[in-house]
């Protein structure tokens, strides 16, 4: 009997021990393993996700949203639990066909498949309707999408946001830290229904920072009406693209950046040239033309090397380096000023001025090129970043003691070709050259809206830089206003305003070598009162692969239009009429 | 030995004892039974505290969670409503609405002419 009590206390004894070494090996030595499979179990850590910042265009004074965010669910199918005939009943009256993503045949054809999405992009309000039948076997995962309320407009501006949630071109890529805000942490016990509890000592919860609401300075009347326009002369020329800027001169505000054709944001996938992703007037440089040489003449005007009465030998042609670069329009043979010059755009007028930058009447010098590239790039901020808030390119511009700075080069830089540029780089030049001699950074971010919806307007801007004096500012204006109506003679704008501009049609690049089969038309103009300062800049440009387009047959019309609404749009009183 | 009570009025009256019913207090303790008992409801009772208290967090915790469905859900109505208003509110739903094909063109301003 003693024998077998013995027996049994070291089996007792082996038991325990085997028992206490397990659990010293549990809870000594595996302890953290054991602890985070614990964890893993009834602990849940998820992101809170920031709210995306919205983005609004100016309505007038007033911001108004131009792309919002909605809160979409995708509804998924488990076919096994769910009854075929009421599921596909109740979801297909509650749901907008367009928003089914698979056949109800495929869906309950494969039951070992407990996982099906059904549809996607639904509404809270469809999703209510769903449930109200209370269906087994039908889930649902809440997700976000942008709403693009004006549709197609402004896209290439504006962008996308990818399925990531990561912004793409335009606003949304560029501006796409300050819209994303910061995501939060949410670190919490569960309960076997993924309640989150409060009890727990390792809960963290660390909210998520929302995205900045942003306002831009886009006027969405007047980007609606560029684009009407533009698309209008696309649609009446043998053009296919087009692009515009409307802007504040006298502040470098952007009022309207338009691309044309657009696409729909909200189903980016679908596009199939990606082209248009493109926000042409920033990130695509082009050489511009003759608006150039609203810049090459201001320039020798500011430096006193010529006026608008200041005269010289047209023989329809000059011959640099070897070269014979011809003017494109033939008349005009003999001496004439160079007001009459500028008008018909001739070639040998702005060579003409960038001699005399010079000190020259028949050769390029150092010294012209120095006083020309110094107007061009450190003054009008040709060939560089404007500093705008979203992506654009540089665009380039020869420096002058570069080793490819021929003459012939700055011969043709001085009416806009051999040197690429954005539209907006010769928008906001062209703004300073008319605007009093004052450059403004172009900007197109107006503010914010906060959180309690208060518009929060930014700071006004200041010029950058004086680039030409007041009174060559003055003397360009009217050379600008004689230039868009002398061919026609006086009097195609109403009276009491002060319309100028000027066209620019430039040759196409095609194996290298420039070419008039293609050409790319543009014109760049202001206008306001008579008497005062003008009141807006707009910029188009036109083309087509293998078209021929003019600057002014086909760039100038959209530049009418859009004009004369600026003016009603405005409210621009006539000053005193032009004799 | 027999007291005697005498008024101080000088009057005697009757014959009058001191009050024998003393009490004799003498020192009781708690069985151990007891003790264990009495420390077992103790701990009992401060479960139960514990307990209701960790059953009250979690309903505030179960109602807490409704609380933000419901906000989830209100927000997204909201987002909705809002998305309806932006859009009708649009220059294209406001240019292709029967107010404005029923409105007459007004006289071109042509400030400009080609």
């Amino acid at each position: 009997m003693e024998k077998r009590a013995k027996i049994l206390r070291i089996i007792l004894f082996a038991a325990v021990t085997v028992i206490l070494a397990r659990l010293f090996v549990i809870q000594i030595i595996e302890h953290d393993a054991w602890v985070a499979r614990a964890e893993d179990e009834h602990i849940v850590q998820s992101t809170i996700k920031a709210k995306r910042g919205e983005i609004y265009m100016m309505d007038g004074d007033e911001p108004s949203v131009a792309v919002m965010n909605e809160t979409v669910f995708t509804v998924v199918i488990d076919p096994l639990t769910a009854n075929e005939e009421k599921t596909k009943s109740v979801i297909s009256s509650a749901v907008p066909a367009e928003k089914m993503v698979a056949d109800w045949k495929d869906i309950f054809a494969d039951k070992t498949r407990r996982y099906y999405i059904v549809a996607r992009g639904v509404k809270q309000t469809e999703v209510d309707k769903i449930k109200e039948a209370e269906l087994a076997g039908v889930y649902y995962t809440k997700g976000n999408a942008r709403v693009y309320p004006e549709g197609e407009m402004a896209a290439s501006l504006l962008g996308f946001v990818n399925a990531e949630g990561k912004g793409q071109y335009g606003v949304e890529g560029a501006l796409d830290d300050e819209l994303g805000g910061e995501d939060g942490v949410l670190k919490t016990v569960t309960d076997v229904n993924n309640i989150a509890l409060s009890i727990g000592d390792d809960n963290v919860r660390v909210p998520a920072k929302d995205g900045k609401n942003i306002v831009l300075s886009i006027d969405k009347n007047v980007q609606h009406k560029m684009e009407q326009f533009l698309k209008e002369q696309i649609d009446s020329t043998p053009a296919t693209n087009a692009a515009g800027i409307v802007m504040d001169p006298s502040t470098g505000e952007v009022w309207a950046m338009a691309n044309m054709p657009s696409y729909d944001a909200a189903n980016y996938a679908k596009v199939e040239d990606a082209s248009v992703f493109i926000n042409v007037p920033l990130e695509s440089a082009y050489e511009p033309g003759s608006m150039c040489k609203s810049f090459s003449f201001a320039a020798a005007i500011d430096t006193g090397k010529i006026t608008p009465q200041s005269t010289f030998n047209n023989k329809g042609y000059m011959t640099v380096d070897g070269w014979r670069i011809e003017n494109a329009y033939e008349g005009q043979i003999g001496t004439i000023t160079m007001q009459t010059g500028l008008a018909y755009s001739l070639n040998t007028s702005s060579m003409t001025a960038l001699m005399r930058l010079g000190d020259s009447e028949t050769e390029i010098t150092q010294k012209a090129k120095d006083v020309l590239y110094d107007y061009y790039y450190n003054k009008f901020g040709l060939g560089q970043y404007t500093g705008i808030e979203l992506y654009e390119v540089p665009g380039y511009v020869t420096k002058p003691d570069a080793a490819d700075a021929y003459n012939s080069r700055y011969a043709n830089m001085s009416f806009g070709q051999g040197l690429t540029l954005t539209m907006m780089q010769v928008a906001a030049g062209f703004s300073s050259v008319i605007n009093g001699g004052e450059y403004y950074r172009p900007t197109i971010v107006a503010g914010e809206v906060t959180a309690d919806g208060t518009f929060l307007y930014n700071q006004a801007p200041e010029a950058v830089r004086e680039t030409i004096s007041a009174e060559s500012s003055a003397t360009m204006r009217e050379m600008l206003r004689g230039t868009r109506n002398l061919m026609r003679t006086y009097g195609i704008d109403k009276p009491g305003y002060m319309i100028g501009g000027k066209t620019g049609t430039s040759q196409g690049i095609k194996d290298g070598k420039y070419t008039f089969d293609e050409t790319v038309a543009s014109y760049v103009g202001f206008g306001g009162a008579e008497g005062e300062l003008p009141k807006y800049v707009i910029m188009v440009k036109i083309w087509g692969e293998n078209q021929k387009l003019g600057g002014e047959a086909d760039a100038r019309p959209v530049f009418n239009k859009m004009s004369n609404y600026m003016i009603d749009y405005l409210k621009i009183k006539p000053g005193e009429a032009h004799v | 030995m027999r007291n005697e009570y005498v008024s101080r009025r000088g009057m005697t009256t009757n014959s009058w004892s001191r009050n024998q019913n003393t009490v004799r207090h003498t020192g009781k303790s708690l069985g151990n039974l007891s003790l264990t008992a009495i420390f077992g409801l103790m701990v009992l009772i401060v479960g139960l505290i514990y307990a209701t208290q960790g059953v009250k967090a979690t309903s505030y915790d179960y109602e807490l969670s409704n609380i933000e469905n419901e906000i989830t859900e209100l927000t997204a109505k909201k987002e909705d409503l809002a998305v309806e208003r932006a859009r009708l509110t649009s220059i294209a739903s406001a240019e292709n609405s029967k107010v404005a094909a029923a409105m007459q063109d007004g006289n071109a301003s042509g400030y400009a002419s080609e």
